[in-house]
């Protein structure tokens, strides 16, 4: 038995539209998930720790500024300091994918980067992908095509595939496959996977 | 195992309206948008996180253990050793939670709980622990051999060797007019999810809960009660997203206990999650197996006999299921059968059932034997099996024994293999390994089957029917990736006539749901589905009950279709589930409970046949799938989507398995060289052509399982190795009688091959 042709609804929301939605649009989303703002106004400590450093970064839109360890890595400051589970830690050291982010536009491994390194940069979670209530195109494919099992690795899948379609908007399987590849799926729902990245490369808007 | 119920089971009457269709999970929201919370997602005020410090040696007496300053420092507020742990087996093991005795590198010495990681980390090397090196062993052979280094004071060998005997195995071989006498070996091979094993425990006066990723929260519960010795209503296991288990997360581990103790005595909430290194080290990973098979084969083409010595190398620790599946006993007919199952502890890290038990490597063994005899007598591999394999009617055993005392019913194996024969084009096959053909690329084909039982047990489940008409299912064993919140609800779905947009799950709750044996075994859909089913007719009934009075009708003139309630012989009659809930004021709970096991003498199984066609490069040993169609026997499929979703996947664990994954060992001390993904290589999207798989589904309806469903889980991850190896062969005259079937393994082979004078050296 084969799929049907691939259903994937009309995108309600382009891609450039969310792109462009910026701080205000994003903000109403993520603010409800992010109480918390009262800390990006905090002044700068005033007895300098060589060990810790002030980080600033725009994470989907919001802007933050935490004073970290300098160790922190960016998946430690966006779970632990942000509270934003969706990035997941499969391996710490660069061999899974499940801690994957975007910034500035590219897709890293979020468990091997320092947060201090990114200060300065947009970053974007799995959280700041949907505008208002609107899932992404990519959301939507994954949902379609059921481009996963457990659901552990799909955060970094999503956002890879993102970084990709955005450079890459109209990809062969083949470059996905190749795009893909820092990204294990352990249930190997690659299948669906690969399917998904395909039709939300067809939904999005060139 | 025992095999399952038959008789009774739900078929309604009618067409069906939702089981049997395609599409996405009711949960696909939550997993594509973060929100999905994961153990390791959960943060509780003034959680501290844990750390565990483990051994170095593969083998060692823990002569003193000073963890006063590591208590000294600031920011630690609780460390254990063995002196706190409870001197009780963990479920189903031999295994303390901590002990003074280690048995594998890795084996969990002392835990910490501080107010942070760095503090946890510096915490734990502050702690001196002055060890006894002892003698180890890693060769589950070596282990039995006199002198060996004895883990246990009643020796390596758990339990007595597990013998199965029908016929007359020496007469058997000796009347056979062709036998073969090989050796296979699976080493101990990593099995285990992206998500590590995470914990978080929270202690109110003398209650815990503990938020898991495990997939069997009733057997986590049961642990607790013995390790904590707490009265069961004291005790709420959470399992709610978990992020994969194949098997290495269906049984209690140290890592539960060490969280609710260090939790007890910080009195804090502890959060406790493995490395990728402690999750490779520590998980219940696959065992290694050694097969030494003899088979014996008459002119007419029918098996007469085989003979299987295993050595299952169990680990340090085994969780209770162990050894190999039922292939001999249950796959074909053979007249003359002898199985010796010795399982044996070693110094290598602790494993335990994954996905399949022993199925995968008994496949291996078995099917590459069947190949290989079959090759040798001039027959088709595929003919033979279907010449030998059990049909419908044919005598099995209702239990792991050998005694046929049971007729086998609902098997679709032989529809599997002809229609896998045909996908692939089997007629193009090789008649002869492909050695003549030009240039290095050598093309061929294999197949291999399998087959298991579909769990059952005791089963547990309800359904909470809300004044707004919409439904919750609670259940607890998990939904760990195989969709089972989907199938479940839309089992209730069908049942109830309640659409499945209103349906939500509590899955994995050990508070909120009835008892249930868990998730693995191929037993979520069978056991649960079959409670939620019975859940569903008891809140119907409630829901007709109710209705009947509102609408001038006695409950049995009543349907609920659609999520309406109407009058059968007039069905303008009606009133909306809404409507009727909130006259009735009040929610309806439906309870299901259901307590499976062999009845009678038919035995249903459920099967599956893979054949995959594959380019052997001669040059470089590069193995590369260029079609693979599993074809399964899963009863009714509940979701056609989420059912070939698990037969791809599954597929391609097991073909995982003949390229990477094996755990390797220093001689030297034990230690596992490779824990971690670079060095195992769980396969990427460009290892496997995912577009090369194809799952078929072959139309057929169980007894035991809900509508017709069987179980399904594990068997896709069964043939992979003997299908793969059965082709290479068919492909390039090299028999591979040890997996993974690495580039350097297929070279050397291929060299072996080659007349002596153009031997590389
Ligand atoms: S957690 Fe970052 S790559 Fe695995
Ligand atoms: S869905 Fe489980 S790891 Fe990808």
């Amino acid at each position: 038995m084969r799929d049907d042709e691939p259903n994937v609804p009309e995108a309600s929301v382009s891609r450039r539209a969310f792109l462009k939605g910026g701080a205000a649009a994003t903000g109403a989303l993520s603010s409800a998930l992010l109480p918390e703002t009262a800390e990006a106004q905090l002044p700068v400590a005033t007895t300098p720790d060589a060990r810790r450093t002030m980080v600033e970064m725009r994470v989907n839109g919001i802007p933050y500024r935490h004073e970290v360890p300098n160790h922190t890595t960016l998946l430690e400051f966006i779970r632990g300091d942000l509270k934003l589970t969706g990035a997941k830690a499969g391996c710490d050291r660069l061999q899974c994918g499940a801690c994957t982010v975007i910034v500035n536009g590219r897709n890293i491994y979020s468990c091997t980067a320092l947060a201090v390194e990114v200060s300065g940069a947009e970053v974007t979670t799995i959280e700041g992908l949907a505008k208002d209530n609107a899932l992404h195109p990519l959301q939507q494919a994954f949902i379609e095509h059921s481009g996963y099992q457990c659901g552990f690795c799909t955060s970094g899948q999503i956002l890879a595939a993102k970084a990709f379609l955005d450079r890459h908007p109209t990809p062969s399987e083949d470059d996905v496959r190749l795009a893909m590849s820092g990204n294990i799926c352990r249930c190997s729902a690659y299948k669906r996977i690969l399917e998904s990245v395909m039709a939300a490369s067809r939904a999005m808007p060139v | 195992m025992a095999q399952q119920v038959t008789g009774q089971a739900g078929q309604p009457g009618g067409a069906l309206n939702v089981v049997g269709r395609r599409g996405p999970n009711i949960d696909a929201i939550d997993r594509v948008t973060g929100q999905a919370k994961y153990t390791a997602d959960i943060e509780l005020p003034g959680m501290l996180t844990a750390r565990i410090l483990r051994s170095p040696h593969a083998h060692a007496r823990v002569v003193r253990i000073d963890t006063s300053k590591a208590e000294a420092l600031g920011g630690v507020l609780s460390v254990i050793t063995y002196r706190d742990a409870p001197k009780v087996m963990i479920w189903g093991s031999r295994q303390y939670v901590l002990n003074d005795r280690v048995r594998f590198a890795g084996e969990a010495v002392a835990a910490v709980a501080a107010v942070d990681a760095d503090t946890a980390a510096r915490a734990l090397k502050l702690i001196s622990v002055e060890y006894e090196p002892l003698p180890f062993v890693l060769d589950p052979e070596a282990a039995l051999a006199a002198g060996a280094p004895q883990l246990f004071e009643d020796g390596n060998l758990e339990g007595q060797p597990r013998v199965v005997n029908r016929g007359d195995i020496e007469q058997g071989l000796k009347e056979s007019d062709h036998v073969i006498a090989r050796t296979y070996r699976c080493p101990t091979m990593w099995s285990g999810s992206l998500e590590p094993h995470a914990v978080v425990a929270q202690w109110e006066n003398d209650r815990v809960t503990l938020w898991c990723s495990t997939q069997s929260p009733f057997r986590v519960h049961a642990n607790m009660v013995a390790q904590l010795g707490l009265p069961d209503s004291h005790i709420r296991i959470i399992a709610s997203y978990v992020g994969g288990g194949f098997g290495t997360k269906s049984a209690p581990h140290v890592d539960e206990t060490i969280a609710a103790l260090l939790a007890r005595k910080a009195r804090r909430p502890v959060s406790l999650r493995y490395s990728r290194e402690e999750e490779i080290l520590d998980s219940n990973t696959r065992f290694e197996v050694k097969m030494y098979i003899r088979m014996g084969v008459k002119k007419d083409m029918t098996l007469h006999a085989l003979d299987i010595r295993a050595f299952i190398n169990q680990g340090a620790y085994h969780t209770r299921l162990g050894g190999l599946g039922n292939h001999a006993t249950h796959l074909y007919n053979v007249p003359h059968l002898r199985t010796v199952q010795n399982r044996v502890h070693t110094n290598v890290p602790n494993t335990g059932p994954t996905r399949g038990v022993g199925d995968p490597q008994e496949c291996f063994g078995l099917d590459s034997a069947i190949d290989e005899i079959a090759v040798e007598m001039g027959w088709d591999p595929m003919a033979f099996r279907l010449k030998n394999i059990k049909r419908n009617g044919d005598p099995i055993p209702r239990a792991a024994g050998g005694a046929e005392d049971g007729r086998l019913v609902t098997q679709a194996l032989d529809r599997c293999i002809e229609a896998g024969a045909s996908r692939i084009e089997w007629t193009r096959r090789n008649q002869a390994p492909n050695t003549a053909q030009a240039g290095p690329i050598r093309r061929g084909m294999g197949m291999a089957c399998t087959e298991r039982t579909g769990g059952g047990g005791l089963s547990g489940a309800q359904v909470k029917v809300f004044l707004d008409g919409s439904v919750i299912v609670f259940y607890s064993s998990t939904d760990i990736g195989t969709g089972s919140r989907t199938t479940l609800s839309m089992i209730a779905a069908e049942v109830l006539g309640i659409p499945l947009k209103s349906f939500r799950t509590v899955a994995g709750d050990t508070e909120a749901a009835p008892w249930d044996g868990g998730s693995q075994g191929n037993r979520t859909l069978q056991g649960t589905g079959r409670a939620v089913e019975a859940a569903a007719r008891d809140a119907l009934r409630q829901i007709l009950a109710g209705a009947a009075p509102l609408l001038k009708a006695t409950p049995e003139e009543l349907e609920l279709v659609g999520g309406s309630i109407r009058v059968k012989t007039e069905t303008a009659r009606t009133m909306t589930l809404q409507q009727v809930m909130e006259r009735r004021g009040r929610s309806v709970v439906g309870d299901g409970s259901i307590a499976q096991g062999q009845q009678g003498t038919d035995v249903e199984r459920t099967s599956a046949a893979h054949f995959v066609e594959l380019d052997v490069d001669t040059e470089t040993g590069k193995v590369t799938v260029i079609k693979y169609v599993s074809v399964h026997d899963v009863g009714r499929p509940i979701n056609v989507t989420i059912v070939e979703n698990q037969i791809e996947g599954g597929t391609i664990q097991g073909l995982a398995l003949t390229r990477s994954e094996e755990m390797r060992f220093d001689p030297r001390n034990g230690r596992t060289l490779n824990a971690n993904f670079l060095d195992l290589m769980p396969p990427t999207m460009m290892d496997f052509d995912p577009r090369a798989i194809e799952a078929v589904i072959i139309p057929n309806e169980g007894l035991a399982g809900p509508f017709g469903g069987k179980g399904l889980g594990e068997n896709p991850c069964h043939p992979g190795m003997a299908a793969v190896a059965n082709a290479i062969y068919n492909a390039t005259g090299i028999r591979l009688r040890e997996v993974p079937f690495t580039r350097g393994a297929i070279l050397r082979a291929l060299n072996d091959q080659r007349p002596a004078a153009s031997r590389t050296a």
